[in-house]
């Protein structure tokens, strides 16, 4: 299938675009009705963009009557707050996708691939630390890390960010190798390969992609975590969440926005890199990645 | 399947365990001797101190971490400092540490207190006492004086050491309300709300600016802060409470929201202010809203003032929670933030806070002295003179006060249920 | 040995899940286990034995009802409205000729931004000095902060609903098109050579094909509508509040013996979203009849 680019990459209308595209034309309704969901999503950015680029950004401005970099001067300032808590928030995402992908690519393979008595009450099992609030998880948990020392530091949270992680990169993993081609490794096998070979050069290249994305949702669950965070890090761990927080309880709004804009960047430039990388298909799975 | 049954019962094994052995842990050590200051010092060398406050204000973390952080690097010691959405979060988290049986190495090693937080941590045991008085430089501390002894009314017995001092104040917009309309006293507040229907509210008491106003409030309907100063009275309290509520209730629907709904904080009162929402906050900085004019989050045409029948004043402090990691480190930092040097830097709104002094200013060397005049010299229209705040200065309130004033804010105003 | 690992391939279906069962079984049960424990005074420092008194309590408070209510009201309302919102979004999207692609990216910029951010840019937006009462402003439709709808900290909470439709529109929607896309247009175009009108096709073909999978998805968003704590603390009302704003309000008030009451609500959330869980599983399993519709969203 052919697509035609629209003319000006920077601001392309895609919806707007009326003909020769690959699956057909678009009728004039469609079309405006698509911008008109679009802008709505987009919208609540703009304020964010306006009032980081502001100084005394007060009703009724509507753009800004001083613009300024300041904001952006104390969030970006080497050695700040900001980046001490990107560390931070990088380090546990990053520990909790790569930990989450570990437990669950065994488990992943069994449940995608195999039918074996209990398996729904496992799934069940699974799908509930996804779904039951952050914050019954938080305050039940946080007397028993409180008494094995874990409260109050980066490893207990990444441990207590393993909850709902967990959970959903083993059903995503568990997606991933029922729609995979694992023939093709018995064919590997039936051709001579040892079982190491076949693995290394027939399966992984097949689950790759798939455990990517499944990782990177595990990172997502994790980079967002709020009150997992706050209630288990006892304030001591601060990632940007925790961060943002505190600043939109100072008032400054121009710091609060760029602050949040901050935050919201990686995951949006990581979305973005997925789909062009894997192809829209796989991006359903952001869609718990709250 | 029975799988997790069997793994929540070795965790239950696990919990019970560990809970019987922090049990059997001994009492919190005592703390590092002041007065042996060399030892101290030595102590704190190579330590991560965490300082945990409020981190709401980008310019006093700044502040915090400009200054303090690398006259802290000097002595050996690295500042970690832990922002707090509430400062009740702090307080919260070392309660739950000793509760869980955690007496030593504590996550927080130095908290920025005062008033409620600080009588919360004396009742449950949770601050070393008796150090504060023996730090080198709390000789340039007048603890005489009962603004900085008594922390709403309870004694500090060297608990907590002083950091800084505030007083509240209200601001106003000379764009929109003339200096000559202002109100001078509650009552004549009160009539000011009913004449500007909606232009008027304050953060939702337990926060701190709203208790203030509320105990100012109360304050004037019983008589003055003086028939406080011999302690919480129940009849007291109860007589001035029901008028108290019964005007609140009378304005309710003149107030921003018709009362409905409350700002959370003073940040959420000034961005409503600033934005023309309401027209009156409120600040606690002896030099005024120069910070926040120049931050940007107030504009330009703000002016702070107080109400003649007065406004409360007192002393913020750092308290070290009996289970700190660091205690020595801790009672370093609570030494340094007294030098005079920098307690004129922070009273500076140059330098982003314009915190009110904790230091006695005839205790100090007259070069000192000067430093400290040239930057009150500087504060121009957007602070009140240091003459003006000291005429009208009132004492805190007994703890007890402040809390009855809060859960019964939260039952008549928040949930509109009689008050029990 | 390895003879007997091939031959029990239950053994290593078990070992191969334990790891993640492990985890989920020690901290989540755990944690739940501990909430009911200490909810009925049992593990805390409370003095005695173990009691009601925390149910109790919150049967008798009528706060406590009230902020029932008003979580499950914003639940089940944010829940129905990106259902409908999200099916129609995938309907709209799908029907783009060029630049589909393009749309779906942007469609679902919103997903991996966390929830927090979300809240500071609804406020920003439509808070009463927000961008929208200033446009109204600076074209003269209103004079005043006061005259644009409060919205925010409103009792009715509809800032906190937008911004749950703001995040969950998109994730609705996306699952819609990803089964759209799976399933193909052989169906719908069967039906239309047999005659059926746009109508007859969107209610006797595309839903019952999507109903399984968003029905699943709806289960989701119920949950997470229901169970978040930041989105209501930065824009929802205070009084009644939603119950885990005030669950962390009990286990953090500095008077102790709030604590098992907290953790008597943390019990009634957990419960509240099992149920729906298990109802919306069995529902799922019952439209689809065979395959787990469970997992397969997302995946």
């Amino acid at each position: 299938m052919t697509r035609t680019e629209p003319a000006t990459t920077d601001a392309p209308r895609p919806a707007t675009q009326p003909t020769t595209g690959g699956a057909g034309a678009t009728p004039r309704p469609v079309a405006l009705a698509v911008v008109l969901l679009l802008g709505l999503l987009l919208l609540p950015f703009v304020p964010l963009v306006l009032a980081s680029f502001a100084q005394g950004y007060f009703y009724p401005q509507v753009l800004p009557e001083r613009w300024s970099l300041r904001a952006w001067q104390v969030v970006l300032e080497p050695d700040g707050a900001t980046w001490a808590a990107l560390r931070d928030t990088v380090t546990i995402a990053v520990s909790v996708a790569v930990l989450s992908l570990v437990m669950a690519v065994p488990a992943g393979r069994v449940l995608g691939t195999r039918r074996f008595r209990g398996r729904r009450v496992v799934e069940l099992a699974l799908l509930t630390p996804v779904l039951v609030p952050a914050i019954a998880v938080a305050i039940g948990l946080h007397v028993v890390f409180l008494r094995l020392g874990l409260a109050g530091g980066v490893p207990g949270v990444i441990l207590v960010h393993l909850v709902p992680a967990t959970p959903y990169v083993v059903l995503l993993t568990a997606g991933v190798f029922a729609n995979a081609e694992l023939e093709l490794e018995q064919q590997a096998r039936a051709l001579g390969a040892s079982w190491w070979q076949a693995q290394r050069h027939v399966t992984v290249r097949l689950v790759a992609p798939g455990l990517a994305v499944a990782g990177l949702f595990g990172f997502l669950v994790s980079w967002g975590q709020y009150v997992l965070t706050l209630v288990v890090g006892g304030g001591r761990v601060v990632t940007l969440p925790i961060l943002l927080f505190a600043t939109a309880s100072g008032g400054d709004t121009a710091i609060t926005a760029a602050t949040a804009l901050f935050h919201a960047l990686p995951a949006v430039v990581l979305l973005v890199l997925t789909s062009r990388i894997l192809g829209s298909g796989a991006l359903t799975t952001f869609g718990g990645a709250r | 399947m029975r799988t997790i049954p069997r793994s929540t019962l070795l965790l239950l094994v696990i919990a019970v365990v560990a809970a019987g052995c922090a049990q059997a842990s001994s009492a919190p050590a005592a703390g590092p001797d002041p007065t042996d200051w060399e030892q101290v010092r030595s102590d704190a060398e190579g330590a991560t101190l965490d300082l945990h406050m409020w981190g709401g204000s980008t310019e006093i973390n700044r502040f915090v971490d400009e200054v303090y952080g690398p006259r802290l690097a000097e002595l050996g010691i690295t500042l970690r400092r832990v922002p707090l959405a509430d400062t009740a979060d702090a307080v919260n988290a070392v309660l739950a540490e000793l509760e869980a049986g955690r007496t030593t190495d504590g996550a927080i090693d130095l908290i920025w207190i005062n008033g409620e937080n600080h009588a919360t941590m004396r009742q449950a045991g949770a601050l070393h006492t008796g150090w504060a008085e023996q730090l080198p430089n709390a000789a340039l501390v007048d603890w005489e004086d009962p603004a900085v002894a008594l922390d709403a009314g309870l004694p500090v017995d060297g608990a907590e050491s002083p950091w800084g001092s505030a007083q509240f104040q209200f601001v106003h917009d000379t764009t929109r309300t003339d200096a000559a309309e202002l109100p001078g006293s509650y009552a004549e507040l009160a009539t000011w709300i009913e004449e500007h229907p909606g232009r008027f509210t304050y953060p939702a008491p337990p926060a701190f600016h709203g208790t203030r106003f509320l105990t100012q409030w109360l304050y004037e309907l019983s008589g003055g802060a003086e028939a406080w100063a011999d302690g919480f009275d129940e009849d007291a309290y109860e007589e001035a409470a029901a008028e108290l509520f019964a005007v609140l209730e009378e304005l309710r629907p003149h107030l921003w929201r018709g009362g409905e709904t409350y700002p959370n904080d003073i940040a959420d009162l000034d961005r409503l202010f600033a934005n023309g929402e309401v027209d009156m906050t409120f600040t606690q900085l002896p030099a005024g809203i120069g910070a926040n004019v120049e931050a940007g989050t107030l504009p330009d045409s703000a002016r702070p003032f107080v109400l003649d029948t007065g406004t409360i004043g007192d002393h913020h402090y750092l308290g070290i929670p009996v289970n700190a990691a660091e205690p020595a480190a801790a009672m370093v930092l609570a030494d340094l933030v007294l030098d005079p040097e920098l307690q004129t830097a922070k009273l500076d709104p140059a330098n982003g806070w314009g915190d009110g002094l904790a230091i006695d200013v005839e205790r100090l060397a007259d070069e000192d002295r000067a430093a400290i005049d040239a930057v009150t010299a500087g504060f121009g229209d957007l602070a009140l003179p240091p003459e003006r705040l000291a005429e009208v200065r009132l004492p805190d309130a007994p703890p007890e006060l402040t809390d009855a004033l809060d859960r019964d804010w939260e039952r008549v105003v928040r949930q509109q249920r009689p008050r029990s | 040995m390895s003879a007997w690992w091939h031959r029990h391939e239950d053994v290593r279906t078990w070992v191969a899940l334990s790891p993640a069962l492990l985890l989920v079984g020690l901290l989540f049960g755990g944690a739940v286990v501990m909430a009911g424990l200490r909810s009925i005074g049992l593990l805390g420092i409370g003095e005695g034995g173990p009691s009601l008194a925390a149910y109790r309590q919150l049967v008798t408070d009528p706060g406590f009802a009230r902020s029932l209510g008003l979580t499950l009201y914003v639940a089940v309302v944010s829940t129905s409205l990106s259902v409908v919102l999200g099916i129609g979004a995938a309907l709209l999207l799908r029907r783009l000729g060029a630049g589909r692609r393009f749309a779906t990216t942007l469609f679902q910029l919103n997903l991996p931004v966390p929830h927090v951010i979300g809240a500071v840019a609804i406020l920003a937006l439509v808070g009463q000095s927000g961008l929208l009462s200033r446009l109204a402003a600076q074209t003269g439709l209103l004079d005043a902060p006061a005259a644009f709808p409060a919205i925010t900290f409103d009792p009715w909470a509809i800032a906190v609903i937008l911004q749950y439709l703001w995040k969950e529109v998109p994730f609705i929607g996306i699952v819609a098109l990803a089964i759209l896309s799976a399933s193909g247009d052989d169906l719908e175009e069967a039906a239309r050579t047999l005659g059926a009108s746009t109508w007859q096709r969107l209610r006797h073909v595309t839903l019952p094909l999507l109903l399984p999978g968003v029905l699943s998805a709806a289960v989701i968003v119920f949950a997470f509508t229901f169970g978040i704590f930041e989105v209501p603390l930065l824009l929802g009302p205070s009084s009644p509040t939603v119950l885990p704003v005030l669950a962390h309000r009990r286990y953090t008030d500095v008077d102790l013996a709030a604590r098992p009451e907290a953790m008597a609500i943390s019990v009634v959330i957990t419960l509240v979203v099992v149920v729906v869980v298990l109802l919306g599983a069995a529902g799922a399993r019952r439209a689809i009849r065979g395959d787990a519709a469970v997992t397969e969203v997302g995946s």
